[in-house]
């Protein structure tokens, strides 16, 4: 377990990479491990949660020269996506320097960019390097690139970067896109700022290919085609000098902070403007405390950590603090934390008690305890009620169909439907004889808003009568065992809003195909579940044309969840936490001033170009 | 001849019982001195505290969901409520209950292993003296809190037991240590000369003619052991390896260190047992340091 700890810090001294190691893992869990899943199907890369930095040992590389000094007014600083000192800025790495990486789910634009910015709130695609999306027919995608795209060494940027990064995946099984040609059949040049994309037919799924487009940050070919065709694994290149096409330079980095550099040749200047700060630096903190802190007292500009109770700052110490919402929840759901439940082992293979569980779990506590009220009491659905999904949403399929916090129908199913007579210490015992616990609830360490939850449901679950015991083991203990099945009930997450969501996360709960049996690794559905009925409407609602199809096959994808409860969803979190103090920047946008999206990556981009230095 | 000059016959003195009482309290007129009260007080209160407090206010289950997340404290929850919406006040009587428990065995188990190997090795010698004291100092050199920090991984389900044991099976050299030079300087002795020939094996003569000659010692090793045991706990749960699904003062400190209990100002949730640990763990010292001036005359104060 040290051994982890070491790697994100490249300390030894327990107690700290032991807190160190939570608070990565917190701030930066369902985010960074959302984009592990986004496509990975052979992912080859260590499934390490993100905002560690690769196991490279302890060196410690500075940049010579790099700039120091940040006039305050100038400077944006930005905290919860660097923890552990950087080592490269190679996009493909998992866990690379900030800003180059954090996966498909929060692609920064800062330094490398992708072809197109997903917006949590819409759902659309909005223009980066790529100006327009257009689909002929449903099988083809043409994607026109902004003029005077470039380089930030001068060289112009052309389709044919755009193909070579794609075409990456085609020989080189270790880049996170992996899966691109599963999907789309041919990636060809039309003219230089032209590209053209035929979808496979058979398994159509633009929602799938949106995501790479908006998630895989374009390489420029003059530097990457001498290292793809070195024979050297992509993801293990160390990069610190990197060059990207964003309209920031990584101007240094060390232990204590990266910092960035806007570059005022950015081609984008003509076609989005100037973005306010001259500088962004991410202070490097060593616990959440202090990086919470550091935003409280305004040397933080915008968090993505986990801030306990952050209302107080503005209701009670009137600091000039802000979430997207000003009240409860605060933040915008952007992903569904899961309680899977294994399927395959006695007695959680019988559907009536998932949903006694179901039924006994107090969601609205866990919204308000767990998730210090940032999040919306949970709903028996796959589909997050709000954002871009709430358009398939289906209320009275939950009504009808899903389960809701309700002991005595917990109690009703045990005893009615399942035959359980209540012992004497007060848990169920079944007719088989089998006792209704303890059986073991695991999520990793440090994970604080999971651990809690988890101790809430364990409460719920035995004030039923079922007895649930919770375990935190370290999280590389649980990336091993989760995804190989090993376990009775567990936490974990799957793929938040995104442009293939809701279908991905159906694809990732319920779909059996492509899933190796126990003891072996899955990319999805970890307590293999099975129902033939489901890979037709998958396929189905993937291909669909129009909205109301699509939710229809969603509704039924949803009807066959909630009989069968094969996992629980316990709240939602945001895709990433968004909080500002308006200390020094004013104008950051929240739901009375939508004009960007609380997202940092993406399309959230934008924020930079709203903003404006107060004096 | 003057009768009355003849001296009187001296007549046995009659003690009365409360002089009786004074002076064992006295202990003979040597005085047991201002610490050991404070400490016996402070101890007393904390024991009563968590032992009887429950019982006396009421048995409430310190694991049930009273409140919000950090409510302040109130009437109804005199020490406000932690990250989970539970009562303070109800889990410092049950923490304190659980480390104080965790604390006495760990004490008991590391001052019986310690004495166990020590007396042997000190009064046997030799090869086995030799083998012990080998063992002994190996183990001291593994600094204890990461044996601890690896059984705790190990067992997956830690109750309140397991974990006084898992504390005692890592600090017991240094009593082994002590004891064993205790003990090398008893072995001379002649009243041992006296037991080996009336023929008494070898646990015989440590129990009754060893380990009696220096109870004081022990008890005084058992007091330190008993402190550190509360100590090592407490930083055991505030890593989060602390005992499952119960809660103590380690438990509630590693919550409220999560859950940023000190930069949202929500002092209910860590002070209280800061405190409690603080107090115990002098008491527990101030206990120790009073009975070796005790039990050691050359301490003692004019």
């Amino acid at each position: 377990m040290r051994s982890d700890d070491r790697m994100m810090t490249g300390r030894t001294v327990h107690r700290l990479t032991r807190r160190r190691f939570l608070e990565v893992t917190l701030a930066t869990g369902v985010m960074a491990a959302g984009s592990l899943l986004a496509s990975c199907r052979q992912e080859a890369a260590t499934p390490v949660p993100g905002g560690q930095t690769p196991a490279t040992g302890p060196t410690i590389v500075t940049t010579p020269g790099a700039v120091t000094e940040f006039p305050r007014n100038e400077t944006f600083f930005v905290a919860g996506f660097q923890w552990g000192p950087p080592t490269t800025f190679n996009p493909m790495t998992p866990g690379t320097g900030w800003p180059a990486g954090q996966g498909f789910n929060t692609p920064f634009q800062h330094l490398y960019e992708t072809l197109f910015g997903f917006n949590l709130l819409t759902g659309g695609l909005e223009p980066r390097l790529g100006q327009r999306l257009e689909q002929p027919d449903p099988a083809t995608m043409v994607i026109t690139l902004h003029a005077g795209t470039k380089w930030q060494d001068g060289q112009p940027l052309t389709a044919d970067d755009v193909i070579f990064t794609f075409e990456l995946a085609k020989d080189h099984p270790e880049v996170p896109h992996n899966t691109f040609f599963d999907y789309v059949a041919t990636i060809s040049k039309v003219d230089d700022r032209t590209i053209r994309l035929e979808l496979q037919k058979d398994r159509l799924n633009p929602g799938f290919v949106k995501l790479l487009l908006s998630g895989v940050k374009i390489l420029p070919k003059h530097i990457w085609e001498a290292r793809a065709k070195s024979g050297q694994t992509l993801t293990e290149i160390v990069d610190t000098e990197p060059v990207g096409s964003g309209p920031y330079k990584l101007v240094g980095f060390s232990p204590e902070r990266i910092a960035l550099q806007r570059d005022d040749n950015y081609w984008g200047i003509a076609v989005f403007g100037t973005p306010a700060p001259k500088y962004i630096v991410h202070p490097i903190f060593k616990s959440n405390d202090e990086g919470n802190l550091a935003l409280e007292q305004g040397r933080v500009d915008i968090s993505q950590q986990f801030v306990p109770k952050i209302w107080e700052m503005w209701e009670k110490k009137n600091l000039p603090v802000g979430t997207w919402f000003k009240q409860p929840p605060y933040h915008v759901p952007g992903s569904i934390p899961l309680l899977f439940i294994n399927v395959n082992k006695k007695p959680w293979d019988n559907p009536a008690l998932r949903r006694a569980l179901a039924h006994a779990i107090n969601y609205a506590q866990i919204a308000e305890l767990a998730m210090s009220r940032y999040s919306i009491t949970a709903n028996s659905s796959l589909i997050i009620p709000d954002g871009a999904e709430q358009k398939f949403f289906d209320q009275a399929n939950v009504e009808r169909n899903g389960w809701k916090h309700d002991p005595q129908r917990a109690v009703q199913i045990l005893e009615q439907e399942l035959g359980a007579k209540k012992g004497n210490d007060g848990i169920y015992v079944l007719p088989d004889g089998t006792r209704l616990g303890p059986f073991k609830v695991e999520c990793p360490y440090g994970w604080t808003d999971w651990q809690t939850a988890l101790e809430l449901v364990a409460q719920s679950a035995k004030d039923v009568g079922i007895e649930i015991n919770t375990e935190f083991p370290d999280a590389p203990v649980l990336f091993t065992r989760i995804p190989n099945g090993d376990f009775e009930l567990a936490l974990w997450f799957v793929n938040g809003v995104s442009p293939a969501s809701p279908w991905i996360r159906f694809r990732d709960v319920l779909d059996s195909r492509g899933v190796p049996p126990v003891g072996q690794r899955a990319f999805w559905n970890y307590n293999r579940y099975n129902n033939p009925a489901v890979a037709d409407l998958l396929d189905r609602a993937a291909a669909a044309q129009s909205e109301a199809e699509q939710k229809e096959l969603f509704t039924e994808l949803d009807r066959i969840f909630m009989r069968d409860a094969p996992a629980i969803p316990l709240m939602y979190r945001p895709l990433e936490f968004y909080e500002y103090n308006e200390s020094v920047w004013t104008g950051f946008p929240n739901s009375g001033n939508p004009v960007a999206p609380p997202q940092q990556g993406g399309a959230g981009i934008k924020i930079l170009y709203v903003i404006k230095p107060k004096s | 001849m003057d009768v009355a000059a003849a001296p009187r016959p001296r007549t046995a003195k009659r003690w009365h019982p409360l002089v009786i009482t004074i002076s064992i309290l006295r202990l003979g007129g040597i005085g047991i001195n201002t610490r050991f009260w404070v400490s016996i007080g402070l101890l007393g209160a904390i024991v009563v505290f968590g032992l009887l407090g429950p019982t006396l206010l009421g048995k409430r289950d310190p694991l049930r969901i009273v409140g919000g997340l950090y409510d302040p404290p109130s009437s109804q929850v005199w020490l406000g409520t932690d990250n989970f919406g539970r009562d303070v006040f109800t889990q410092l009587m049950y923490g304190t209950r659980t480390s104080l428990t965790i604390g006495l065995i760990a004490g008991a188990v590391a001052t019986l292993i310690g004495v166990a190997v020590g007396t042997l090795a000190g009064f046997r010698g030799g090869t086995i003296e030799e083998a012990l004291m080998g063992i002994t100092n190996v183990v001291i050199t593994i600094p204890s809190i990461v044996i601890l920090i690896l059984l705790s991984i190990a067992i997956a389900s830690r109750s309140i037991v397991v974990m006084g044991v898992i504390i005692g099976i890592t600090s017991w050299p240094w009593t082994a240590r002590a004891v064993r030079a205790q003990t090398a300087s008893l072995r001379a002795r002649e009243h041992l000369d006296l037991a080996r020939l009336s023929g008494a094996g070898t646990v015989s003569l440590i129990l009754v003619d060893i380990i009696p000659y220096m109870l004081s010692y022990i008890f005084m090793a058992f007091v330190l052991q008993f402190a550190s045991g509360i100590l090592q706990e407490a930083a055991l749960s505030l890593l989060g390896l602390g005992p499952t699904n119960t809660i103590s003062l380690g438990i509630m400190l590693h919550w409220s260190l999560l859950w940023e209990a000190v930069r949202t100002g929500a002092w209910w949730a860590f002070f209280p047992p800061t405190v409690f640990l603080t107090i115990i763990a002098f008491a527990l010292l101030l206990l120790q340091s009073s009975l070796d001036e005790l039990f050691n005359p050359r301490l003692r104060r004019k």
